[in-house]
């Protein structure tokens, strides 16, 4: 299994589209990428989107504010999920980190211990998982029950209001153009976030770890570290959003995140991600989010009834990840197979 | 059967709580044999520890109340056993699954007036759920979790639409209000349906060619294909069974309360995957018991009774769970490291 | 490559039908807002009788939850009467995704906002941002902070406080004085309504009669079951010689507690049990004697006056902030079987 499906010799933006040879290649580079699925479902949705609600579009702004608060913690779910691990302790993190921050009177002394909280559940999911040898999903399981618990406690099952409730208030104001903190946040961490898995060496090893973790043993790459930096980015991404949104809101509630870890699981698998590990891009995650944020925006101003709304976003889902390329191959072969008599099955994807 | 339910892959116990794993060529060795008991030994140990202890537990009262707490949802665990042994994580789509289980019981009975007909609907519609989130990851091979997250909205959309989302409540001379209250001693009819679907399900999953199919394929998914088996039956049974076991302990839910709305059944997804794990089943498939998932639920029952009776908290209730979950999968990790070494 | 292409169609085809089929029942809703765009020129001049509004609903609950059902009929019945063209949305308790509604609510520049916090606490930036785009809100159901009444036009709803208060009420009463001991049930943990009522029904209580006192008490998540195996716990905590009454935050709870109270053979005649909301459930239990009170409240009522607040507004742009209060009717044995607070959810 190749190490990484980022071929970083050969960018999309630096080839030279002039000779057959490299329009192959081109198309080689193409066909390994994990995000086509993502890239198909994003040119539907917002092709509807268009032609039916325009204001998805119009109002940009509201659009990318929503794809903000979904794809932020599925951003760092993805560098977790790379690794072959789950978090699912995100949306309690989320909460507990945002209840942390409203606790403290000085607002920057808050926000600090809220994001040292979220590297420090990092650490602790990734001691659970490292040292002590538990499966991941377990773990963060027990995590995300333990850290609701803690946020209910420590906010007395209440909403916690903010001391600097001016501060919050101006944060949730545009700052560039119609651009929120929110937003523009979001998009240094994508950038980060690309950047790291893809050109920093620790961030590429991501993919060796959840691809073939016996032979990144052997290959002599750090797995234990990089498997604390993968939760300690999950903790520290999920703690970051929980700081956006209890400053927005100018309290901290501690049910908060509900929606958060089932929505950007959904916007990483969509976007192309293995479960199992190894493959799958943050530009992938990036477009399987945008997708579910226009689908839902659009949803929101159709004033289509909830129960409906749900069952579309239900089934375009299903379908979405029914319709993998590799998978769709065998099935139809095997149907194909199965017609023709044959008994030979093909060979399932990995 | 016997025979290749000893010999798995790492040399543990493959079946319920029997089987090799202790007296090895080296000797006994506690900590693997812990590990593989170790559920039982906390079970009950923790009984004694609150029967000694904690006024009140071991009332009669009580237990029956301990009872009402594990049938619903010990119920929908010991169905979703068989797809965590596939290696598919988990079924999302209890959640949905347990709701309109409820719903349509009780909703068709009191306008039809017969809980037969009302029963074959919620059947029809297991079936629909059962064979839709088979299909979709035993053929098409698609991420379970999403799946199953995805025909739980459509399936709550489907039920709230369908439904109005109102509370829908049985007539109080009805056979379900009957079922609801009918007690043999401490014992609640629902911990009978419990204790016979445990029976039921183990025996599926441990002396048929069906049960033995999960566990290879959970084990080992490749191989079960290349040795030629249908390996898309073997998932769609498995979420069949999931679908069984919320429909079962939906009707239970209804029986007991006498009353259904689409809100049932609300973290019933996490929260019988909780029993599950700390029964001991592990979550990379191949390996457990239906009767371990009994215990966990057990176990999680009497220790959510237990916080209750010493009037803890909600969020104290949810960190211990919480604490505990990790506890009980890390003591297996470490034994077994103990073991191995 | 012929695979991507066949998934690539099959896709299209399928979003776009399934989109497009929702989208068919609001082309009214497109055409209507152009409609508005003259409309809303004439209204600024001086309303005239059978302008159409468009209107966005915020709301935390609809289908999911009993009342949220029983509001949105005659909340979308009275909005159609006025010539309101209703978005509704439902952010399930959520304050996030009903800022987040809020935010694409005022980017859709329609002529009024209903809102009913999920959240009350963190509800402000969004009134800002209403009041910013000079769109006017106002409140059903959950009023906001007093700090932040300023920034709407307007209120009508039960007073989820004030439930807890007149349940309070009815149990002091009944009391009478002497040395009471209580088992409450709260709502879902951390949910607006189950606070509030349950800040409303302690503080009454210390105010009013502190011989009563709550001896145990645990979230029942407006579920019968819950409620029932919790209440069974706690009669065995603090020991059933002990209970002289119980108090639940909705009838459907109180259903449940009281089922647990006969498992234990107590006589729940003698008990003297409270609850809110005088529901097809708890009505039945009033009139024979095993609730002693509750607190009727009407969510058609609810649901009409939403809609009329707004169009009040809209049309006739007071000056002062317009407050209709549902009145917390206490029901009893006496009044349980009058018309007026026939059970509706």
């Amino acid at each position: 299994m190749t190490e990484s499906r980022n071929d970083t010799d050969s960018t999309e933006a630096g080839l030279d589209l002039g000779s057959g040879a490299d329009l192959s290649r081109w198309r080689t580079v193409l066909a390994r990428r994990t995000e086509g699925r993502a890239v198909a479902l994003l040119v539907v949705v917002a092709t509807v989107a268009l032609v039916l609600e325009p204001i998805v579009f119009t109002s940009y702004e509201v659009t990318l504010g929503r794809l903000a608060l979904i794809g932020l913690v599925a951003l760092g779910l993805t560098a977790v999920i790379l690794m072959g691990e789950l978090d699912l302790a995100v949306a309690s993190t989320l909460a507990f980190s945002g209840v942390v921050m409203a606790s403290i009177d000085n607002l920057a002394l808050g926000i600090l211990a809220a994001l040292l909280g979220g590297l420090v559940i990092g650490v602790v999911n990734a001691f659970f998982v490292v040292v002590v040898g538990i499966n991941s999903f377990i773990a963060t399981l027990g995590m995300l029950f333990f850290l609701r618990g803690a946020a209910f406690v420590l906010s007395g099952e209440e909403p916690v209001r903010l001391v600097a409730r001016e501060a919050g208030i101006a944060f949730g104001r545009p700052l560039i153009g119609p651009l929120s903190p929110r937003i523009l946040i979001f998009v240094i961490a994508v950038i980060a976030l690309q950047v790291f898995v893809t050109r920093v060496r620790a961030g590429r090893e991501f993919y060796a770890v959840g691809g073939n973790r016996q032979a990144a043993y052997d290959a002599g790459i750090p797995v234990r570290r990089r498997v604390y930096t993968g939760f300690m980015i999950s903790g520290f991404v999920s703690a970051l959003a929980g700081v956006i949104n209890t400053l927005e809101r100018t309290a901290a509630d501690p049910t908060a995140g509900g929606s958060v870890l089932l929505a950007s699981f959904a916007a990483a698998i969509i976007g192309g991600v293995l479960l199992n590990g190894g493959r799958g891009s943050i530009v992938g995650t990036l477009i399987g989010a945008a997708s579910l944020a226009i689908l839902q925006v659009a949803l929101t101003l159709s004033g289509v009834q909830v129960d409906v709304q749900n069952i579309v976003i239900g089934l375009i889902l299903l379908i979405a990840v029914i319709t993998d390329p590799t998978t769709l191959r065998v099935v139809l072969g095997n149907a194909r197979a199965l017609f023709r008599g044959s008994s030979q099955a093909q060979p399932e994807p990995g | 059967m016997t025979t290749t339910d000893a010999a798995s892959t790492d040399g543990e116990s493959v079946t319920a709580l029997e089987g090799p794993g202790a007296a090895g060529p080296e000797g006994f060795q506690l900590l693997p044999w812990m590990a593989d008991r170790g559920i039982v030994l906390f079970t009950v140990a923790l009984v004694l520890f609150a029967a000694v202890f904690v006024d009140g537990f071991a009332s009669l009262a009580n237990i029956t109340d301990v009872f009402n707490r594990s049938a619903p949802i010990g119920i929908v665990a010991v169905g979703m056993t068989f797809v965590v042994i596939s290696a598919n994580y988990l079924d999302l789509s209890v959640v949905s699954q347990v709701a309109t289980s409820a719903v349509t019981l009780l909703a068709v009975s009191n306008s039809t007036g017969s809980v037969a007909l009302a029963m074959l609907a919620a059947f029809g519609v297991a079936l629909v759920y059962g064979v839709v989130n088979g299909t979709a990851v035993g053929i098409f091979k698609a991420n379970a979790v999403i799946v199953t997250l995805s025909t739980t909205f459509i399936g709550l959309g489907i039920l709230r639409w369908a439904s109005g989302g109102s509370i829908y409540f049985g007539p109080n001379d009805g056979p379900i209000r009957a079922f609801g209250l009918a007690k043999i001693g401490p014992f609640p009819l629902s911990m009978l349906v419990l204790i016979l679907m445990t029976l039921l399900l183990s025996y599926v999953l441990r002396r048929t060619t069906f049960g033995f199919m999960v566990k290879a394929f959970g084990s080992n998914r490749e191989a079960t294909r290349l040795a030629g088996v249908n390996t898309a039956w073997i998932v769609i049974g498995a979420f069949l069974m999931s679908a069984l076991g919320a429909l079962i302990g939906g009707f239970v839910l209804a029986a007991f309360s006498n009353t259904a709305v689409s809100t049932n059944g609300t973290g019933y997804d996490f929260e019988a995957l909780a029993a599950i794990v700390i029964g001991g089943t592990s979550v990379f498939g191949g390996k457990g018991s239906v009767l371990r998932t009994l215990l966990g639920v057990v176990f999680v029952s009497v220790l959510s009774n237990l916080m209750v009776l010493s009037g803890l908290g909600f969020g104290v209730q949810q960190m211990a769970i919480g604490a505990l979950i990790v506890a009980a999968v890390s003591l297996d990790a470490l034994a077994r490291k103990a073991g191995a070494a | 490559m012929k695979m991507r292409r066949a998934r690539v169609v099959g896709l299209m085809l399928a979003g776009a039908m399934v989109l497009s089929a929702c989208a068919g029942d609001d082309t009214a809703d497109d055409a209507g807002a152009t409609d508005d765009a003259a409309a809303d020129d004439a209204a600024d001049d001086g309303a005239a009788e059978g302008d159409t509004f468009e209107v966005y609903a915020l709301l935390p609950q609809g289908n999911d939850q009993p009342y949220g059902t029983t509001y949105l009929p005659p909340f979308e019945a009275t909005a159609e009467e006025l010539g309101l063209n209703l978005t509704i949305t439902n952010s399930q308790y959520d304050a996030d995704t009903q800022a987040s509604d809020c935010e694409v609510a005022v980017a859709a520049e329609p002529d009024g906002i209903i809102l009913w916090p999920a959240v009350a606490d963190t509800i402000r930036p969004c009134l800002e941002a209403a009041d910013a785009a000079g769109i006017p809100v106002t409140i059903t159901n959950s009023d906001v902070l007093e700090e932040d009444q300023a920034l709407t036009a307007g209120y009508s709803g039960p007073d989820t406080y004030g439930q807890g208060v007149a349940s309070a009420e009815l149990m002091c009463d009944l009391a009478g004085g002497e040395e009471v001991g209580i088992i409450m049930i709260n709502g879902l943990t951390g949910n607006t309504t189950a606070i509030d009522r349950e800040n409303g029904f302690e503080e009454t209580i210390n105010e009013q009669c502190s011989n009563v006192e709550i001896l145990a008490r645990q979230p029942g998540n407006w579920n019968k079951d819950e409620s029932q195996i919790a209440a069974s716990e706690m009669i065995t905590s603090v020991g059933i010689e002990n209970i002289d009454g119980a108090y639940a935050a909705d009838d459907t709870m109180v259903a449940g507690v009281i089922d647990a109270f006969k498992a234990r053979d107590m006589a729940v005649e003698d008990l003297l049990i409270t609850s809110i909301g005088n529901t097809f459930l708890g009505n039945p239990l009033v009139l024979s004697g095993e609730l002693d009170g509750t607190v009727f409240q009407s969510s058609s009522w609810d649901g009409e006056n939403a809609a009329r607040t707004i169009y009040e507004v809209l049309t006739e742009s007071p000056d002062e902030r317009l407050v209709a209060f549902m009145p917390d009717v206490k029901v009893t044995a006496d009044n349980a079987e009058d018309p007026a607070v026939a059970p509706e959810w």
